[in-house]
């Protein structure tokens, strides 16, 4: 058995409105949210960066996982911005918690999903028996081009997954996983660009959808289980239109969507998107439920697992502060102090 | 053996944009030494205090340039003890001549600021911290204002007394014409100066400043070389944490407290003894503080004390910083603790003029590096 | 160079035994007039803070608002970066305090 033992969040306190980014562009705000759905988004702090974040959120995950940071054997940060080129962010992550020097360990890219596709690997080398414990991050500090679509989304947070084999800590077991990939260039940043690029509602369809609802399919029919069979399903969320709609697509009821929803909340932090939401769940879920997982990462592909809660999550949930609680912490931003915050002025 | 100070000699303090680090040194030097009726070839030894020579211009090794400007190649020490080095300049060249080694010794303190940008200098000041003050973005006036704000919390003190300080000051300056700043201020002048370090505004704060000042001393018969010399009687130093955060007070300076306790025992008088000081108000609460440190005032009164003239020229019994203080007279952090030497030493002779202090008989200059990681006391006194 | 990278590997160590500590705030000031490498910061401010085992320490106040400029103030000590290497240097990540 391979499954969650630990997982921590960490959502930046500041936060600015889509109608203080549309203001600035003459945009009708209404227009802006209506369009994403989304109201406002987490921004970071001047002094933070993908790897504080990861930080914040992996000790969290290592406090509710009850093992001490040797033990753990796997280091994988995903992000979209990693603050070097050249330097491992998890070396860095693994130092500030104090893992040691005895774990596999690199950094991922891969849109995002980047932090979706750590926990895979985790789980192989956990269930090949080359690692106990394996610890998997999803970390964005998103930069959107001012003007951009993306400006009105691209958001700030950090989820970090423990996993291991021991069935007394597994809070949540990974029943199934598997991936859908392909070649589709819908949204990329060149090296040395600091603003990603996209190719508008190429992103959708033939990106978004593709992917996300052919991982969904194959999910399903590989484990033999309806959308009914499920408690809750987590969608990656880069807008609160496309989770809502791949879930009644693929069979799936608003409420089983519901508690996932943190796009609805804090806008798109990229590595860290669909991973807060299955941590927003996992906050709430009661033992014996099932969670559906599908991330997406543009590029492009999607990570789909199966999850089965256990007796264990109870206990484990009254640790840390819940997903939601840390959301509602928070301080609102002009965008002239948005773009210090974001290094742009 | 009685060591003592002959003539001494500053160069006008302030923002000197057309006179170099060699004319500053030539021009205190010659005028001490002519004070002295010395020629170069009559000094065995030369020291040097300064700050910032290395860390802001690169150049290191400032006791050889020293002595080539003087045209002669004796023994050269340059000292630094951040803003107390000219003073620790001085108590190292009384000891070289305790020694033994040298009997005539020429003491200089110089600084070179506004040849480089102030951000340039802000950073430099903080050589005088810690790296862990450094990385914390602390800057100079930021370290005196955690000072100052556990000083307003624990005694009451405003920020309206603390700017008395500064108006003290700037009333004595306007009576130099060495100073860098000669027109007299107001509280409300204070007050609405801009913020540089919460609680501490601009007019609390030390200038930017260039000058030099220079002195010779001498372990053997003074009056061969001057009518009035002036008697060393004590020269004591005191070290505490580099770091603030480490300090056992922050509403005391413990490295004065011990200095300044040794000294008065050396030179066997009570704080009520001194009739003339020169205090470093690097920032106006370093004033505040340093008058009850040296026992001027009971603890918690210093800013008040000065707010209500107590040590005002023409008021006070016991006058400090008549040369205006590091505040208006200007602050060349290493010349600071010489240009306090040549202040007393001319109140004690009653050259002063303007600022010339009743019946001056003792002196104390009181000279702090850093946060107050050292403090140097010396007491002059008139034979 | 601000610092350099041998100077940040020695520190790390350090650093990471002080994530996570509670303390409270002794003494704070607002720099305003900041040293060359902080300048894109500020104002900020500076605290001294006592942690809970003992120990004082100095460092910056983060995501704070005007209340929380209070002595007593509790704070926990938080990771962030330091932010003033330049584009090519070595990254510097430390200590900073957030209050609770």
């Amino acid at each position: 058995m391979v499954g969650i033992v630990g997982y921590g969040a960490y959502v930046p306190r500041f936060r600015i409105t889509l109608e203080e980014i549309a203001e600035v562009w003459g945009k009708e705000p209404a227009d802006i949210i209506n369009g994403f759905r989304v109201r406002e988004k987490s921004v970071p702090a001047f002094d933070e960066d993908a790897v504080t974040l990861a930080i914040e959120a992996s000790n969290a995950a290592l406090t509710m996982a009850g093992i001490t940071a040797e033990e753990i054997e796997s280091v994988f940060v995903g992000s979209e911005s990693h603050p070097y080129a050249v330097n491992p962010s998890s070396t860095i992550v693994a130092e500030y918690l104090g893992v040691g020097n005895n774990f596999f360990a690199a950094d991922l890219e891969f849109a995002c999903k980047a932090g979706s596709a750590g926990m895979q690997i985790g789980a192989g080398l956990i269930g090949s028996g080359q690692a106990a414990y394996a610890l998997a991050v999803g970390s964005d500090v998103a930069q959107g081009k001012p003007h951009d679509a993306l400006e009105y989304t691209a958001a700030s947070a950090a989820a970090a997954f423990i996993l291991g084999k021991k069935k007394t800590e597994i809070l949540a077991e990974i029943v199934a996983m598997s991936s859908f990939s392909s070649d589709t260039p819908d949204f990329w940043r060149r090296d040395g660009a600091k603003f990603p690029s996209h190719f508008g509602r190429f992103t959708g369809e033939p990106a978004y959808f593709t992917h996300v609802l052919g991982e969904g399919k194959k999910l399903l029919q590989q484990s033999k289980l309806q959308p009914s069979d499920f408690d809750y399903c987590v969608f990656h969320m880069p807008n609160g239109k496309f989770p809502r709609v791949a879930a009644k697509k693929l069979g799936f009821s608003p409420e089983q969507l519901a508690p996932s929803l943190t796009v609805d909340l804090i806008g798109n932090p990229y590595s860290g998107s669909s991973l807060l939401g299955l941590a927003a769940v996992l906050d709430i879920a009661k033992p014996g439920q099932k969670i559906f997982f599908v991330s997406y990462g543009s590029g492009a592909g999607s990570d789909g697992f199966i999850f089965q809660t256990t007796p264990h999550i109870t206990e484990k949930q009254k640790i840390n502060l819940p997903v939601r609680d840390m959301i509602g912490n928070k301080e609102y931003l002009s965008y002239t102090k948005y773009l210090r915050h974001m290094h742009s002025i | 053996m009685k060591i003592h100070i002959l003539g001494g000699a500053t160069t006008k303090f302030g923002e000197l944009w057309g006179v170099s680090p060699r004319d500053l040194a030539r021009e205190a030097m010659s005028q001490a030494l002519l004070h002295s009726s010395m020629k170069p070839k009559d000094i065995d030894a030369i020291f040097v205090g300064n700050m910032l020579s290395g860390i802001l211009g690169n150049q290191a090794n400032l006791g050889s340039l020293i002595a080539e400007e003087l045209g002669v190649f004796v023994p050269a020490i340059r000292v630094e003890a951040a803003c107390a080095s000219g003073g620790l300049a001085l108590h190292t060249a009384i000891n070289g001549i305790r020694s033994g080694q040298y009997k005539n010794v020429l003491v200089v303190g110089i600084e070179k600021m506004t040849d480089h940008s102030s951000d340039d200098v802000t950073t430099g000041l903080m050589a005088a911290g810690s790296d862990d003050e450094r990385s914390a973005g602390a800057t100079f006036p930021g370290l005196y204002a955690l000072i100052a704000r556990a000083y307003m919390q624990e005694y009451g003190v405003t920020e309206e007394d603390l700017a008395g300080v500064s108006v003290k000051n700037h009333y004595h300056g306007s009576l130099n014409v060495k100073a860098q700043f000669q027109s007299p201020i107001t509280v409300a002048d204070v007050m609405k100066s801009s913020r540089i370090a919460d609680p501490l505004k601009l007019l609390d704060c030390s200038p930017i400043s260039d000058g030099a000042a220079a002195v010779v001393i001498t372990g053997e018969n003074p009056k061969k070389w001057h009518k009035k010399p002036i008697a060393i009687s004590a020269s004591e130093v005191a070290s505490d944490t580099l770091s603030l955060h480490k300090r056992s007070s922050f509403t005391s300076l413990s490295a004065v407290v011990k200095a300044a306790k040794q000294a008065y025992a050396v030179a066997g008088i009570a704080s009520k003894d001194v009739d003339v000081a020169e205090i470093h108000d690097c920032f106006s609460i370093a004033e505040a503080i340093g008058t009850e440190d040296l026992g001027f005032s009971k603890k918690g009164m210093g800013a008040k004390d000065i707010a209500a003239g107590k040590f005002t020229l023409g008021i006070g019994k016991l006058v400090t910083n008549p040369s205006g203080g590091l505040k208006a007279c200007g602050h060349p952090v290493g010349a600071t603790g010489i240009k306090q030497i040549v202040e007393l030493s001319e109140q004690l002779r009653g050259t002063a003029g303007k600022r010339q202090v009743e019946k001056a008989r003792i002196g104390l200059a009181h000279n702090v590096g850093g946060s107050g990681t050292l403090a140097v006391i010396h007491i002059l006194s008139t034979l | 160079m601000s610092t350099t990278p041998v100077k940040l590997w020695r520190r790390q160590k350090h650093t990471t035994t002080l994530i996570g500590k509670k303390g409270k705030i002794l003494l704070w000031t607002m720099i305003r007039v900041p040293a060359k490498a902080f300048a894109p910061q500020a104002p900020y401010p500076v605290v001294i803070v006592e942690l809970s085992s003992g120990v004082r320490m100095m460092g910056q106040l983060v995501d704070w608002q005007e209340k929380d400029l209070v002595v007593g103030r509790i704070v926990t000590a938080v990771i962030r970066r330091s932010r003033v290497e330049d584009t090519e240097e070595v990254l510097s990540y430390q200590i900073k305090f957030k209050p609770l």
